[in-house]
């Protein structure tokens, strides 16, 4: 089975710096595969690099089958992506903003107006259709952002903390859509820190730590491979991969 | 004392590191500051000798003329954030500091201390001093009216504070603010074109205004007068009318400050609720075809509901309005169009600089996330561009009538199209090599999001120009042509080849753009991004 994600030695250095150092992994195709790491980790650089939006200083990753580097577009054309930072035009309404998006994937304008119809009423966002972007709430915009990402019908959907600042309706409305979305055979690349969400919906994780790829594989796998207990939560695994020391002294001056 | 301390302090150092972070507004500071000490000294002498002057010619007119200038400064100074066109809170955002246990006049008497120490105001106290010389001349009663020219000076700060609060307050709804921000623009421009208007037209208005002034003495009423007054008083010896004067100035300053305070207060714990923005109510339409058109829609769309687009879009008008304004006036236009093939070039060629990328601000993420290629992008952005000036279009179409022929109209338009397009397509490489990041409505235009791109990108702008010109000259020449030769029916043959040699000579730079834009794609992304 052609693996829907490929990154091989991916490197993107700032000056001087690293943010990701060789970092490589696979994800097959309908996978939900969760991406870790505590902050500036090199989630968001990596997840940048895999949709096109920065250029890796070295390394080579495929989508589908297709090197970014050989037909950008074309793989722009499979892939939907939710940024943690919402690229929104906020002087559209929020059914200009998915026309918009459909039109830009080159959908026949009928089958825009159907699905945009049916995204705004899937992520509750009817009501307020006719209304700027830039009067939403901050969950309603995220929720407009994804149903952007998903008007094409993407194979393959790169998600950055897609459930920050939703509601926990709204939070339940899109798990649940992108769960339907995985049975169908559509990849997910997800980045969260709420890793009870990742736990509950990846099949797959692998945690970046200071550029560097510390793990991958299932939960299972990767409680195996640290030796640690059958019940340890992801939590537990996280922390101890990213060799986090959470143990501190109290404060002198508290209490 | 130690908290009012150390806010000022705080905000003091963090204005010095804006510095530190950023060369180029280092760099504009430290031209700002010769041209700041140069106008100083300037306005100084002019006080200093205008007042004298005014004062041995007409005395009994020093105190109205001084109180309405004093007035007409300290209002513009108040409106000064508005005027500059986004930049409604700029000194005024305490939001960060909000959350300590401070008191909120305290936050706002920080706020106006600090403002003190800006170099703006600084470069005022020569000015004060000059004003309270040659009110007082050398003598004992000097301190008295540098004292009132003091008060006024920081009457006007707690004013524009208060004013700065307000704006603010307003600013927290969409709707409100996107006025606002329109209302100042639109009075800005006004105001920087008045001196004009007035010295070329309104010197019999100026004389009657002035009289009027000192007459009725109209200005005794405004309180950032009062200390200027307070001043003149002193300078004269009045003891009584300096000191009522001096504290009413006083006691001006004071309300502006428990003002302040009190809309800072309301404001942060959101008391001041101007009600919700509410509903657009806009159907979405898809006008124009493909992606091409979708663009081209969501240009239009932004640009004309984004108040300070639209009213750079306005404003841009102008410019060609004062250059047909001249060649009316110089009788350029009559002399067979000349004229008005000039205007018609210079609209054109003002394409140029359009900046198209950059008004994608972090929209250009999602924009390049669309397997649209590259060239339709830079396609649908420069008709989006060259709709947007339409109103240009029929302003010289106009002129055409009533400065030459109508057979010359087409000449004309197609001159403009040809520089237009070509102008267009120059500037695509620009906006791909230096994008220049649009502030969002509402945020500071001289904050990190704008700004130029160095000595070396204007240099590089200015060989791209001539290089449009340049290009554009042979179908310029070509639209031309039938009224050099006198002979219109020649246009036949020369216009369609005129517009058919700029379209090539546009699809050539797009193309060039292009393959540009694809290699640079991610670099491009990544300033614009980071920069918002």
């Amino acid at each position: 089975m052609t693996d829907a994600i490929v990154a091989s030695g991916l490197v993107k250095r700032f000056r001087e710096k690293a943010a990701v150092d060789g970092v490589s992994f696979r994800v097959a195709r309908g996978r939900f595969f969760g991406f870790l790491g505590p902050n500036g980790a090199g989630k968001s650089t990596t997840m940048k690099m895999l949709t096109g939006l920065l250029r890796p200083t070295a390394g080579e990753v495929e989508i589908e089958g297709i090197r970014l580097s050989d037909d950008l577009l074309a793989v722009k054309g499979l892939i939907g992506s939710l940024p943690e930072e919402l690229p929104l035009y906020e002087r559209l309404t929020g059914e200009e903003y998915l026309h918009f998006a459909g039109r830009m994937y080159n959908l026949p304008r009928a089958e825009v107006r159907r699905r945009s119809d049916e995204l705004l009423e899937f992520l509750s966002l009817q009501e307020d259709r006719r209304k700027l972007l830039v009067d939403y709430s901050q969950g309603m915009k995220k929720k407009a952002a994804l149903a952007a990402a998903l008007i094409h019908n993407p194979r393959v959907l790169f998600l950055d903390e897609p459930l920050n600042g939703i509601d926990p309706i709204s939070g339940r409305i899109v798990t649940n859509l992108l769960k339907r979305l995985a049975s169908k055979g559509v990849t997910m690349f997800f980045t969260s820190h709420v890793l009870d969400v990742v736990e509950r919906l990846c099949d797959e994780v692998a945690v970046i730590d200071k550029g560097k790829l510390v793990a991958q594989g299932s939960l299972a796998e990767i409680r195996t491979q640290l030796v640690t207990t059958h019940d340890a939560t992801l939590e537990d695994v996280f922390l101890k991969l990213v060799a986090a020391d959470v143990e501190r002294r109290d404060l002198s001056w508290l209490g | 004392m130690g908290r009012l301390l150390a806010l000022v302090l705080l905000r003091l150092r963090l204005e010095l590191r804006s510095f530190a972070g950023a060369r180029e507004r280092a760099l504009g500071m430290l031209l700002i500051v010769p041209g700041l000490l140069f106008a100083s000294g300037l306005i100084s002498l002019l006080v200093y000798f205008g007042v004298r002057a005014l004062d041995r010619a007409q005395p009994e007119a020093v105190l109205p003329v001084l109180s309405a200038l004093v007035t007409l400064f300290g209002v513009l100074f108040c409106l000064q954030p508005l005027l500059s066109g986004v930049a409604l809170t700029e000194t005024h955002d305490l939001r960060q500091v909000v959350h300590y246990p401070v008191p909120f006049p305290t936050l706002a008497l920080s706020s106006l201390i600090a403002n003190l120490f800006q170099p703006v105001v600084l470069s005022e106290l020569p000015v004060t001093l000059a004003l309270a010389l040659a009110l007082a001349g050398a003598s004992p009663r000097l301190a008295l009216a540098w004292f009132g020219a003091l008060l006024s000076l920081v009457s006007m700060l707690a004013a524009a504070q208060t004013v700065g609060f307000v704006l603010q307050a307003l600013s927290r709804h969409r709707r409100l603010r996107d006025f606002v921000l329109s209302f100042g623009l639109l009075l800005g421009f006004s105001a920087s074109l008045m001196p004009l208007l007035l010295l070329s037209h309104g010197g019999p208005l100026l004389a009657r205004m002035a009289r009027f002034l000192v007459f009725t003495d109209l200005f005794k009423m405004s309180p950032l007068a009062w200390g200027v007054r307070a001043g003149a008083y002193g300078a004269q010896g009045d003891a009584v009318l300096f000191g009522s004067f001096a504290f009413l100035s006083a006691f001006f300053s004071l309300a502006c400050m428990l003002a302040s305070g009190l809309l800072v207060s309301r404001i942060y714990r959101g008391e001041l609720d101007l009600g919700p923005s509410g509903l657009s109510d806009v159907t979405a339409r898809m006008i124009f075809p493909g992606p091409v058109g979708a663009v081209i829609e969501k240009d239009l769309r932004s640009a004309w509901r984004d108040p300070a687009l639209r009213m750079l879009l306005l404003i841009g008008l102008t410019g060609p309005l004062l250059l047909l304004f001249f060649l009316l006036q110089s009788g350029r236009g009559a002399r067979g169009g000349g004229g008005l093939l000039l205007l018609a070039v210079f609209v054109g060629i003002s394409t140029f600089g359009g900046n198209v990328l950059g008004f994608e601000r972090r929209g250009i993420g999602l924009l390049l996330s669309f397997p649209v290629p590259r060239w339709r992008v830079l396609v649908a952005k420069n008709l989006a561009m060259s709709l947007l000036r339409l109103p240009h279009l029929g302003m010289v179409a106009l002129a055409g009538m009533l400065m030459a022929p109508l057979s010359a109209v087409p000449c004309v338009l197609v001159a403009l199209g040809a520089t237009l397009l070509i102008a267009a397509g120059a500037d695509n490489y620009l906006s791909i090599l230096f994008p220049v990041p649009v502030p969002a409505p509402g945020q500071s235009p001289h904050a990190g999001a704008s700004g130029g791109r160095g000595l070396a990108a204007i240099a590089i702008s200015s060989l791209f120009l001539t290089g449009a010109l340049a290009l554009a000259a042979p179908f310029i020449f070509l639209a031309w042509l039938p009224r050099l030769l006198e002979r219109p029916s020649l246009a036949l043959v020369t216009l369609p080849l005129a517009v058919a040699g700029a379209a090539a000579v546009y699809a050539m730079l797009v193309a060039g753009a292009a393959r540009l834009f694809e290699s640079r794609e991610p670099e491009l992304i990544e300033r614009i991004l980071v920069e918002q």
